[in-house]
């Protein structure tokens, strides 16, 4: 820890331009925070360091933050930490509002009033946990264990683990995670097998082609791309980014394509196309490692078509022209830039699966990598190793717990809906409204919003009416948590410990350790701490799972598994020399340790540890499919959409697939159902314009909206703060008479909503643009009120295999407010 | 033995008397409706005080608005008095006469209130002494406050000066103001050496009033210029200025005379010929006035500088064209129309005129601040700005002011030099005659025969 | 005598928007209420401008942040009554907030509009919102305020040097935008020292000012292969 002192009242007294205070009288705005003002008085301040990892999103930057004799005053990037190197996002730069929040929950509080009224009896911790583990004991002693429920965000790495033992311990089958990256890969699992999201060679590719992945603003990890990124003029790449709208990674890439929503699978293919027909691709990797490409015959002597043939008897490009209004000379020259670049990555992220037909445009633009076999490849796309972590102690179990974990996931949806999912908010709610299988009796909810960030959020709620105890833990009161009975106070990220992992898509191993840099401010508990305390007065074997002392001792544990490893930072394959030269002029080295606890103390001084070297796999570790190929004919659907059929006892093969093909709503028939191809949006005719939603990198997915100063910044580039606005052609603004910073109504077959114009060139006509995050009815102060949530007028469609919401999959019409 | 013409004049000069011991109804309502409105002046401006500047319509990049063309417009018609007096005076104009001192008051209130405005503007006027502390004679604001002080000051005394033998009457009137009628009289007693110290003061002032006032309005204008703001960045604004403020003031003194000479009953003063004076000066105002906009506009045009063209054409056709062209009409087709012929240059058509005037330079000084702020040279959107109803409130208590310090100036002094008026019937006439036979070829000798005349 | 000039490279510049958070967070730059802000009375010591060029779908957005640019010759100062706004020592263009009375005549003057006022006193938000940076004072209601160059850093730092009686070195007085800028786009230093990165970059064939006619001669550089800014 670095320690500055310095005179600071001398610092006050000097005078320069910007450091002169104000005297007294008139200018008595001039209040420092109690706590610093009373340890100023006390002479000279001290300054300290520490490190952490930001958790505003998924990102996983390093930060540091500043505190004057332990008052935390300012954060910015950890240099040395190899995600970030020390850049920063607007969020993450106003991490301690979060801290300093007036509207934190400060202490358990139970609910008195009705959902939503804001009725709330502060009671103790040891009665909320009386109360939740009573009725864990009540539910487990009769049989009904499954009926608990926890409904987690995107966690991973230790909590993830944490919330699993303790469902599994105490014996439900039913820990979900509302967004989880498990999720977002059921299309790569299709194709490759394993749902691990790829890691893309940016600094060595000499062209990206992304669809819609808005890699600089939102992406798994914005800043480490934005760093990736920072290197394109010496290294010569050369970005494109496909899309209806100029995000801010269109804003930066060479060139721009705009594209009808929900066709990016077209376009894909008719790369592909292109690519097959002028024998671009990697002929060499397609037959070695790829299965389904040509035509084939299986062992049943049945001919299946390959994708050869499907891809050039359907996506030629006038018609992919059709389809997408991207013109035939356009897509010739993509791809054909694509097939004479020396090293391209393709990428899709929720752009391109956010709509009913997400997972099979992902699978279609996954398949361009496979046709260019950019797989393990300089400048292509690769798959990182999970950090050594020490192993936890083994979960125990009882009857109950075994009963339990063997009654059917309340989640899993009916068996002609989403084949491919264990968990669809959609089956969720639907199953505890229909108390199918069984009824829920308890929820908890950790971390998420998911009754802002879903659609059907009438249902939603209904749901959450029924059931008899919903538990929240939270920093601050939420749409979701409006409903919880009991809602639990979690710490801040900045007063918490945490430990996380290998952030998805990041290229390379790492861990970072997130450590209180302040002590709690009020009377809240971490959750793994909750967990723990309530595992013990469980007792029996769910107590015995649990045997830490604290969270931060499994985190410890966890961690010596690292240190015993011995592995750590050397020379990367992924990378190469230039990031490392640079990491290691900024000082980022993994040292040599005498002990654990000097590794632990290195660990927390530094803030992580990485091993850029990835271990050699082999081709059956990258493709983990029944053929341990780069599956472009996806056994793995047929298996699942098969396993339908056979329980439609009675009718032949055939009739019961059309039936179940045509429940699921896919309009292929034949081999393509397996195989990459373009399935056409159930758009509503009679409505003129897309509708789309963005994600403003200050805001994140609405978390952003009880940061005043992410609210002011909300449309920065738009200039439009604290408000929604809705992205308008200028054509088609004219043809609907409306006038930049008008007020119109968006109307959809669901509702509407009243929102101001912004007209920009940067839009496809007859595609209109409102950013997400806006439209809270909760989540404190600064979040109330403000703008509008697309949300509440989106039809309530979903990915037909995963289940996903289709965010991009509603027409509208508007007109002037009048 | 009664003169009659003396019996008349003296009739008439009671007139001027009246307002000041008889007062009607009709003035303590309009003083309540005055005071009322000032009241809520300040306790708007006390709102402003207490929550800042926030409470008025500026904003980013619209950093100045109405109090800041207040200011420009109300310093401006300022030059209707001191400065118009001061030449009429120095042309030796004899039917300044009656007009003379109604100018002068202006002069003297509207300046007190367009002084006050750029400190009602200041987001600090608690800090107004920092400008003595840490001044910066290099600031264009520092300019205009030393100019503004200096004619503040020469135009009050050259207000106060004229009026010394008139406050001498009031006293020696007696009634109840004695002590401070004698006080400032400061013991006139009409002896030949106070007389000629009297003019004395009076020539130098009017010599030095003219420079002062000039530069006034330059320096106002400089606070503009002196940026690189395209739309100000000219460097005819100094004499632009000028001429619109003798513009706006002619305009002013109309309507006061006009008012006046309706409510006071000042026929007997205030003739037909007065006004066709003064509107012919208003009609040659108005030309320069155009000839100055029309070069101004014309060149930004001309050189076609892509900030000043925009400028110029958000003028023209933006959100502020409406005013602009408001102004146009105003300042140029009204007052040459009704001006030019003999037909319109009636009073209702003079009052007419002169009213178009001072809206249209107030709408001038709102067309040459606002538009060049709103478009900030970066490409940043268009500024809008929208008055607050707490501008509005200082712009109506400043009108408030200037109406209630006239009507109570009226209430303790003649608003027309008695003592002039006494001068010109016997020295006036003479000196007039005396300069037309200086001028007349072939009436030398005339010369000395009046001497002789004169000679008792 | 250091000549401090930052450069912005705007082919690397992403337009994120973390510079202007930063410096809000650094230079406790109040965040103003919502209507305010509808007003147009936010506070960005670092502004954005964004602009679009070309003709649909060839439309490219371009972003440009924008602090002040501390100009050598600023028309700012020139017009101050009392000296509130100064070329200080280090050729800094500063704002003494205790002195200035609100005239506002130097945003009228900056022709970059990068100047903003405290319309209001910067009642910072409710609850324990108020935490802030102590090296930098907090400004009143009715004074106007810009980016200092994070002058209070310089001070740090020649203090430092001063101790360890040596000059500052190229990259260790860095203000808090260009430190946080994840796209490595801004550099800060001394543009007369030839070793500098600033001096280097600031004569690349990419480098351009705003405005460059005015003469007012910024002391910010941008880089761009673009030329029509
Ligand atoms: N329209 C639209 N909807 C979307 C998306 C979209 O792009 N557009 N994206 C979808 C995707 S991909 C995702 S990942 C989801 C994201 O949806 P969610 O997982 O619901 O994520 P957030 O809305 O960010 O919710 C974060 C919540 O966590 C709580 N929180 C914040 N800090 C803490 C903490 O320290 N401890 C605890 N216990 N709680 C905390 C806050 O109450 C906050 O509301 O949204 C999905 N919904
Ligand atoms: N700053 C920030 N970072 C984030 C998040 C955040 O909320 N804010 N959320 C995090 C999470 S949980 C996730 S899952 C990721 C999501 O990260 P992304 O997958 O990049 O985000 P999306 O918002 O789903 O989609 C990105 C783009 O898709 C475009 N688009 C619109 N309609 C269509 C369409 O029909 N098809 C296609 N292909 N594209 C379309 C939009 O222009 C939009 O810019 O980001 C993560 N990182
Ligand atoms: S991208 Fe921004 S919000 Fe996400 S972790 Fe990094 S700094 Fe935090
Ligand atoms: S932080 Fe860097 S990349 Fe982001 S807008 Fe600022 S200069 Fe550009
Ligand atoms: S950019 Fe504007 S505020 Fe900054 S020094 Fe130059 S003129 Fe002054
Ligand atoms: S607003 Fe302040 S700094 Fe600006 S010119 Fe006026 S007194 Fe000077
Ligand atoms: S130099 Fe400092 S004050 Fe200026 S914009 Fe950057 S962070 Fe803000
Ligand atoms: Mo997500």
């Amino acid at each position: 820890m670095e320690i500055k002192r310095r005179d600071f009242l001398k610092l006050f007294s000097a005078a320069s331009g910007a450091v002169i205070l104000g005297g007294c009288g008139f200018d008595d705005t001039f209040a420092l925070p109690d706590e610093l003002l009373e340890k100023l008085k006390k002479g000279p301040g001290i300054e300290t360091w520490k490190n952490t990892v930001c958790r505003l999103c998924p990102g996983g930057c390093g930060i540091r933050v500043r505190l004057i004799d332990d008052v935390p005053v300012y954060v910015k990037g950890n240099p040395i930490h190899p995600v970030n190197q020390g850049g920063m996002c607007p969020l993450g730069l106003n991490a301690l509002h979060l801290l300093y929040n007036p509207d934190r929950v400060r202490s358990p509080l139970k609910r008195t009033g009705k959902p939503g009224e804001g009725k709330w009896q502060q009671i103790s911790w040891d009665e909320a946990l009386k109360t939740i583990s009573d009725a864990l004991v009540k539910l487990r002693n009769e049989g009904k264990a499954h009926q608990v429920s926890f409904l987690g965000h995107n966690e991973h790495g230790l909590m993830h683990e944490f919330i699993a033992r303790f469902m599994k311990a105490y014996g439900s089958p039913n820990y979900y995670q509302f967004s989880s990256f498990q999720n977002d890969g059921i299309a790569y699992s299709l194709v490759q097998g394993h749902s691990q999201i790829p890691s893309y060679d940016f600094l060595n590719a000499t062209l990206i082609l992304s669809f819609g992945a808005n890699f600089l603003e939102e992406g798994y990890s914005p800043i480490y791309y934005t760093k990736l990124y920072s290197h394109h003029q010496d290294r010569g790449t050369r970005y494109i980014q496909i899309e209806p709208r100029i995000s801010l990674t269109a804003a930066n890439a060479d060139r721009w394509i705009p594209l009808r929503p929900g066709t990016y699978g077209a376009l894909a293919l008719g790369i592909a196309y292109v690519l097959i027909r002028e024998e671009l691709y990697d002929a060499e990797f397609v037959r070695t490692h790829t299965h389904g490409f040509e035509d084939w015959t299986d062992r049943s002597g049945e001919k299946h078509l390959g994708f050869k043939s499907i891809v050039l008897g359907n996506y030629y490009p006038e018609r992919v022209s059709e389809i997408t209004g991207v013109s035939s000379e356009t897509i010739l020259e993509i791809a054909r830039e694509v097939g004479v670049a020396q090293r391209v990555v393709v990428l899709g992220d929720q752009g391109t699966i956010d709509n009913t037909n997400g997972t099979f445009t992902l699978m279609a633009v996954h398949s361009l990598n496979a046709l260019l076999g950019n797989f393990e490849k300089e400048g292509g796309i690769f798959f990182i190793d999970v950090p050594p972590f020490g192993k936890l102690h083994t979960i125990l179990d009882d009857v109950a717990a075994r009963t339990g974990n063997q009654q059917k996931p309340i989640a899993r949806p009916p068996d002609d809906t989403f084949p491919l999912t264990h968990f669809s908010i959609e089956s969720f709610t639907k199953n505890i409204l229909a108390d199918q299988p069984y009824p829920l009796s308890v929820l908890f909810l950790y971390k998420g919003n998911p009754l802002f960030q879903t659609l059907n959020q009438h249902d939603f709620a209904k749901a959450l009416t029924k059931i008899p105890l919903v538990v929240s833990f939270d920093s601050v009161i939420n749409e979701t948590s409006e409903y919880a009975h009991l809602l639990l106070p979690d710490h801040t990220f900045l007063e918490a410990w945490e430990e996380i992992s290998n952030v998805p898509s990041v290229g390379f191993s790492h861990l970072s350790i997130q450590q209180p840099v302040v002590a709690p401010f009020y009377d809240t508990k971490h959750t793994g701490d909750v967990l723990l305390e309530l595992a013990k007065r469980i007792g029996g074997t769910v107590a015995a799972s649990f045997p830490f002392e604290g969270y931060q001792e499994a985190i410890k544990l966890r961690m010596k598994g690292v240190y015993e490893s011995g592995e750590g930072a050397v020379v990367s394959e992924g990378m190469k020399k230039l990031w490392l030269e640079y990491l290691q002029q900024r000082g980022w080295h993994a040292g040599r340790y005498e002990s654990f606890e000097g590794f632990w103390d290195q660990l927390l001084e530094r803030g992580g540890w990485w091993n850029p070297v990835r271990k050699q796999r082999n081709w059956n570790a990258i493709f983990q499919t029944p053929s341990g190929k780069f599956e472009f004919y996806s056994s793995k659907l047929k298996t699942a959409i098969e396993s339908l059929i056979k329980k439609d006892g009675g009718k032949s093969v055939s009739q019961s697939m059309e039936l179940i093909l045509n429940e699921l709503n896919i309009s292929a028939r034949g081999d393509s159902v397996y195989l990459p191809h373009y399935e056409p949006v159930p758009y509503e005719p009679d409505m003129p314009l897309y509708l789309t939603t963005f994600q403003v990198l200050p805001n994140r997915d609405g978390e952003g909206s009880n940061l005043p100063m992410m609210q002011e910044m909300f449309g920065y580039s738009r200039r439009q703060w604290w408000r929604s606005w809705v992205e308008i052609h200028p054509e088609t603004a004219a043809m609907y008479g409306i006038s930049d910073e008008s007020w119109v109504w968006v109307e959809s077959s669901v509702g509407n909503l009243k929102v101001q114009v912004k007209i920009v060139p940067g839009i496809m006509s007859h595609v209109i643009a409102i950013p997400f995050g806006m439209g809270h009815t909760s989540y404190g102060r600064y979040a109330k009120g403000h703008g509008v949530n697309p949300y509440s007028i989106m039809r309530n469609l979903y990915d037909v295999l995963s289940g996903k919401p289709a965010l991009e999959a509603t027409k509208v019409r508007i007109s002037p407010v009048s | 033995m009664v003169n009659p013409t003396l019996d008349k004049h003296q009739e008439l000069d009671a007139t001027l008397y009246r307002p000041i011991y008889e007062t009607g109804k009709g003035f303590y309502i309009t003083m309540a409706v005055l005071v009322a409105i000032i009241l809520w002046a300040l306790y708007m401006y006390s709102t402003q005080l207490r929550e800042g500047l926030g409470v008025t319509g500026m904003n980013q990049p619209i950093t100045w608005g109405f109090y800041i063309v207040n200011f420009v417009f109300f310093i401006g018609i300022s030059h209707a008095g001191t400065l118009i007096s001061a030449i009429l005076r120095l042309s030796k104009a004899e039917w300044r006469r009656p007009i003379t001192r109604m100018a002068e008051i202006i002069t003297v209130i509207v300046l007190a209130i367009g002084g006050l405005s750029p400190i009602i503007d200041l987001g600090r006027p608690d800090r107004l002494l920092h400008i003595y502390e840490s001044g910066r004679l290099q600031s264009p604001l520092l300019w205009d406050v030393t100019s503004i002080t200096a004619y503040f000051t020469a135009s009050t005394v050259y207000l106060y000066i004229p009026m010394i033998p008139d406050i001498a009457r009031l006293r020696d009137r007696g009634g109840k103001l004695k002590w401070a009628y004698t006080f400032m009289a400061w013991g006139w007693q009409g002896t030949e050496r106070q007389k000629r110290v009297l003019n004395r003061a009076i020539n130098v002032l009017m010599v030095m009033v003219i420079p002062i006032a000039v530069s006034v309005h330059t320096v106002i204008s400089y606070i503009f210029s002196m940026t690189l703001q395209p739309g100000w960045h000219s460097t005819i604004f100094g004499p632009y200025f000028v001429v619109g403020a003798i513009f706006s003031g002619i305009a002013a003194l109309l309507i006061v005379m006009i008012f006046f000479r309706r409510f006071y009953h000042l026929e007997g003063y205030l003739k037909e010929i007065h006004f066709q004076y003064l509107g012919t000066l208003l009609l040659v105002m108005s030309l320069l006035w155009f000839y100055f906009t029309f070069s101004e506009y014309l060149t930004g045009y001309f050189g076609a500088e892509p900030h000043e063209t925009q400028i110029i054409m958000y003028k023209f056709s933006g959100p502020f064209a409406i005013f602009f062209w408001a102004m146009v009409l105003c300042n140029f087709v009204i007052p040459v129309v009704i001006l030019s012929f003999r037909k319109f240059k009636t009073i209702p058509g003079v009052l007419i005129a002169s009213i178009a005037v001072v809206i249209g330079m107030w709408l001038e000084r709102l067309i040459i601040v606002v538009p060049s702020l709103a478009n900030p040279r970066m490409d940043l959107p268009l500024g809008i700005y929208i008055p607050s109803f707490v501008e509005w409130s200082l712009f109506a208590g400043g009108i408030a002011v200037f109406i209630l310090g006239y009507m109570l100036f009226a209430k303790f002094f003649p608003i027309i030099s008695l003592w002039e008026i006494e001068e010109a019937r016997t020295e006036g006439i003479r000196e007039v005659k005396e300069r037309i036979h200086k001028y007349l070829p072939g009436d030398e000798d005339f010369q000395e025969s009046i001497q002789t005349i004169a000679k008792p | 005598m250091p000549k401090w000039a930052m450069v912005i490279d705007l082919d690397k510049c992403t337009g994120c928007g973390a510079c202007q958070a930063a410096c809000k967070m650094e230079n406790n730059v109040a965040i103003v209420s919502p209507d305010e802000a509808q007003q147009g009375r936010v506070m960005f010591w670092m502004d954005m401008i964004v602009t679009y060029e070309g003709s649909y779908p060839n439309v490219h957005e371009k972003r440009m942040p924008k602090p002040c640019f501390h100009c050598e010759n600023p028309p700012c100062t020139k017009v101050c009554p009392v000296g509130a706004t100064y070329r200080n020592e280090d050729g800094l263009v500063g704002q003494i907030y205790h002195r200035c009375i609100g005239c506002r005549y130097c945003m009228v003057a900056c022709p970059f509009t990068v100047k903003v006022f405290n319309w209001k006193a910067p009642k910072w938000l409710d609850g324990k919102l108020e935490c802030f940076n102590p090296d930098v004072s907090r400004r009143m209601a009715g004074v106007v305020e810009k980016c200092s160059f994070c002058a209070h850093r310089l001070m740090n730092i020649k203090e430092e040097a001063d101790r360890e009686d040596r000059p500052i070195r190229d990259g260790e007085y860095v203000p808090a935008c260009a430190e946080s800028c994840p796209a490595d786009a801004i550099y800060f230093g001394d543009v007369e020292n030839k070793q500098s990165v600033v001096y280097k970059l600031s004569r690349s064939y990419r480098a351009f000012r705003v405005m460059e006619d005015l003469g007012v001669e910024p002391n910010v550089y941008y880089l761009s292969k673009r030329v029509s800014w």
